[in-house]
């Protein structure tokens, strides 16, 4: 099943909005540091963009701006109190080099904001996984007095986390500045969902193979309590809405999506209970793009066969016709 | 059709040994890094790569292709055993610390392919002309590359510190050097193409040709 | 779960994405599945065999005399090299002339030669690897490596030939580009 092309500006519009609620989440929890930072990663990805295109003597248009959404899915993963030097280059990465060297928009390769975020992670890791706490405002300028490890990280240690459910619903946990709001992602998801606006295959694929694997292998004491844990933690909720189901990225029939988003999440599972390595979700979504294009080749594959097909069913049909007319002519 | 002339400097702008064929490109995106790396790799295989190439021209034209590769391989092998006691001598450290990279600079596409395909199809004399550029057309690559990666990644030039306060620690790793490069090449290309040395600029699959 | 982590462990080891040996090779191998196929068939045979010979020659050789490894190593190479066309020659000698290319191509080349330096450096490090299966072992998972590494290639080939890919960026850079990114998210996994 092939869901109906929906236009690209309607389906940045859906996700900026929720991409927006979640950023007016982590305003409420880190303060106006949270937003500064959105805004940096949003303004740096947009000049980026121009000076790219620039290059590529294309024009700038509104389908363009797909680039802020991407700057606001990777400023939502960042802690609230990252050095904006940081984040700038890490969005100039994901501008250039994730995206515009293999054709921009028309021809992507992978999710730049999970391009950008595995970057970070391999050259400023110690800052990417060190946050605030919630409710611990931070000046635009100032350096953090005190930063502690993510509420994930407590968990693929010790199996558990010290915070309440409502806590944890709310995102009144340690970690990146918009990723942890599980509510309000999971209201994001259903909205998005139902206005087709990501890969509900993907999507689908994605949470079913990480609440599977949690409770085939559970990573806590309890099977309820892994399963749980395993869904609220890690960026699992955040990447498996806005990297995974990624329409971009994901491919387009829903049962392929729905495999490569079950293999990913359950890679990356396997990959949280054996290293217990943090949002290891985000990495393994670029290791999984050969598999994302492997599907996507088949599937034009097989749209070419369907054309060929139906071309020789035409032919045939036409054939007869003639067969019939000639016929009725004698 | 290019004139001879122009196709001896090919090896270091116009068909670069590196950005365009290609060839030789993991010691320089392993190594390339730091400068004092890439000096003594660039000694490394200008040295071994002159030499061997120019005493492999030695080798009788009417042996089979195999025998000859094998011959080409063996004479690099050999003339890095002098090379590699010198860079231990003036480059003790950087020897180690490029490891395996060092021998395999002996078993490079310029010896083991072009010799083949390129050099020993010219008359000796053009032959060492555009042997030389090739090895000048990789030594500038290795240079610019690990000058960029040094200070970008390090904060320093040859080893001394520089003003430099947001490092990308990634870029001297492998995937930098990936990354880096396929930059590098693209750029180059672009340049290639403004200067009107590739007017199709076509991109896609060029001459590939090994390691 | 025994697969994911063994094929996890193969990408973090793979030679390639980890050392760049053998990229521009793969670079030749990813344009055509056929080549692909018979090139990493060829280099997996150069790596297991050479690997189990450089065990050997590992044994043999004594520790004054170092510097000789490379050329010891290029003798087998060498040698392995001569066997693999005669066997080849004998086997079908019709369809020799299409498929001798391919060991041309995989004998003398980094991931070939790397693969036996760095089964040899592992060893060193590790003594209790310093086995002949090991290095065997070795040798056919650098050569399973090479095969992964090209279908990674494969499957953004089209994408990464595209027109709409920027002229200077289409075919090799774009290649490089996107296997940094692969090679960086192996990296992050470490």
């Amino acid at each position: 099943m092939q869901i109906k092309t929906k236009s690209d500006r309607f389906i940045w519009i859906d996700i900026m909005v929720t991409l927006l609620t979640l950023e007016l989440m982590a305003y409420f929890y880190y303060g106006v540091r949270a937003v500064v930072l959105a805004s940096v990663c949003a303004v740096v990805s947009v000049i980026a963009e121009l000076v790219c295109l620039r290059f590529m003597h294309r024009k700038f248009t509104a389908d363009d701006l797909g680039c802020v959404s991407d700057a606001l899915i990777l400023s939502l993963m960042l802690p609230a109190v990252l050095d904006f030097r940081i984040a700038a280059i890490a969005c100039v990465f994901s501008v250039v080099a994730a995206k515009n060297i293999f054709g921009g928009r028309l021809n992507m390769i992978f999710s730049p904001a999970a391009a950008a975020y595995v970057f970070l992670y391999t050259s400023w890791k110690n800052q990417l996984l060190m946050f605030s706490e919630p409710h611990v405002r931070t000046g635009v300028f100032e350096k953090a007095s005190s930063l502690v490890s993510s509420a994930s990280n407590s968990f693929n240690i010790n199996g558990k986390m010290n915070v309440t459910d409502f806590e944890i619903l709310l995102g009144s946990v340690s970690g990146p500045a918009g990723a942890v709001s599980i509510l309000l992602l999971a209201v994001a998801a259903v909205v998005l969902l139902f206005r087709r606006s990501i890969s509900a295959g993907a999507f689908i694929g994605s949470i079913s193979a990480s609440a599977l694997m949690a409770l085939i292998v559970p990573a806590s004491v309890t099977r309820a309590a892994s399963v749980k844990y395993t869904l609220v933690t890690n960026m699992v909720l955040f990447a498996s809405v806005y990297i995974i189901a990624d329409r971009r990225i994901a491919p387009k029939r829903e049962y392929y999506a729905f495999f490569y988003g079950f293999f990913l999440a359950a890679c990356s599972y396997i990959l949280v209970i054996t290293t217990a390595k943090e949002n290891a979700i985000v990495i393994m979504s670029i290791l999984f793009t050969p598999v994302a294009l492997g599907f996507k080749n088949l599937e034009k594959h097989i749209e070419l066969v369907q054309i060929e097909e139906q071309k020789e069913a035409e032919m045939a049909a036409a054939a007869v016709t003639d067969g019939e007319e000639a016929a009725d002519e004698e | 059709m290019k004139n001879r002339k122009t196709a001896v400097f090919d090896g270091l702008l116009g068909d670069n040994t590196v950005l365009s064929a290609l060839m030789v490109i993991s010691p320089v995106i392993v190594c390339g890094n730091t400068l004092e790396n890439a000096i003594a790799l660039i000694y490394a295989f200008s040295a071994i790569t002159f030499f061997s190439v120019v005493l492999s021209s030695f080798v009788p034209r009417r042996l089979p292709y195999a025998a000859k590769i094998i011959f080409y391989a063996v004479i690099a092998s050999i003339v890095y055993i002098p090379v590699k006691t010198a860079a231990r001598e003036f480059f003790p450290e950087v020897v180690t610390r490029v490891g395996i990279y060092f021998p395999l600079l002996a078993v490079n596409s310029l010896i083991v392919v072009q010799t083949e395909a390129k050099f020993f199809r010219m008359k000796r004399g053009a032959m060492i002309g555009s042997l030389v550029f090739c090895i000048l057309g990789f030594d500038a690559v290795m240079l610019i590359t690990a000058f960029i990666r040094e200070l970008l990644a390090y904060g320093t030039i040859c080893g001394r510190l520089v003003d430099a306060d947001t490092l990308i620690s990634g870029l001297a790793l492998p995937f930098g050097g990936f990354i880096f490069l396929g930059l590098l090449c693209g750029l180059y290309r672009k340049v290639r193409s403004a200067v009107g040395h590739d007017s199709d600029n076509t991109g896609g699959d060029g001459n590939v040709s090994g390691n | 779960m025994f697969l994911v982590t063994e094929l996890l462990s193969l990408l973090a080891t793979n030679l390639i994405l980890t050392q760049a040996l053998g990229t521009s090779t793969l670079f030749i191998a990813a344009g055509n599945k056929k080549n692909l196929l018979r090139t990493a068939i060829a280099i997996s045979v150069f790596t297991s065999v050479g690997s189990g010979a450089a065990y050997i020659i590992n044994r043999l050789l004594p520790d004054g005399l170092s510097d000789l490894t490379l050329l010891f190593y290029t003798l087998i190479i060498g040698i392995i090299y001569v066997l693999l066309l005669t066997a080849l020659y004998f086997i079908g000698s019709e369809s020799f002339g299409n498929t001798r290319k391919y060991v041309h191509v995989s004998a003398f080349n980094c991931a070939v030669m790397g693969t036996l330096f760095t089964v040899t450096e592992r060893a060193d490090t590790y003594p209790q690897l310093n086995t002949f299966f090991n290095f065997v072992l070795s040798g056919i998972e650098a050569g399973a490596g090479f095969i992964l590494a090209a279908f990674i290639l494969t499957a953004a080939y089209r994408k990464l030939n595209s027109a709409k890919v920027p002229a200077s960026f289409r075919g090799f850079p774009a290649m490089l580009v996107y296997l940094g990114l692969i090679s960086m998210a192996v990296y992050a996994l470490r």
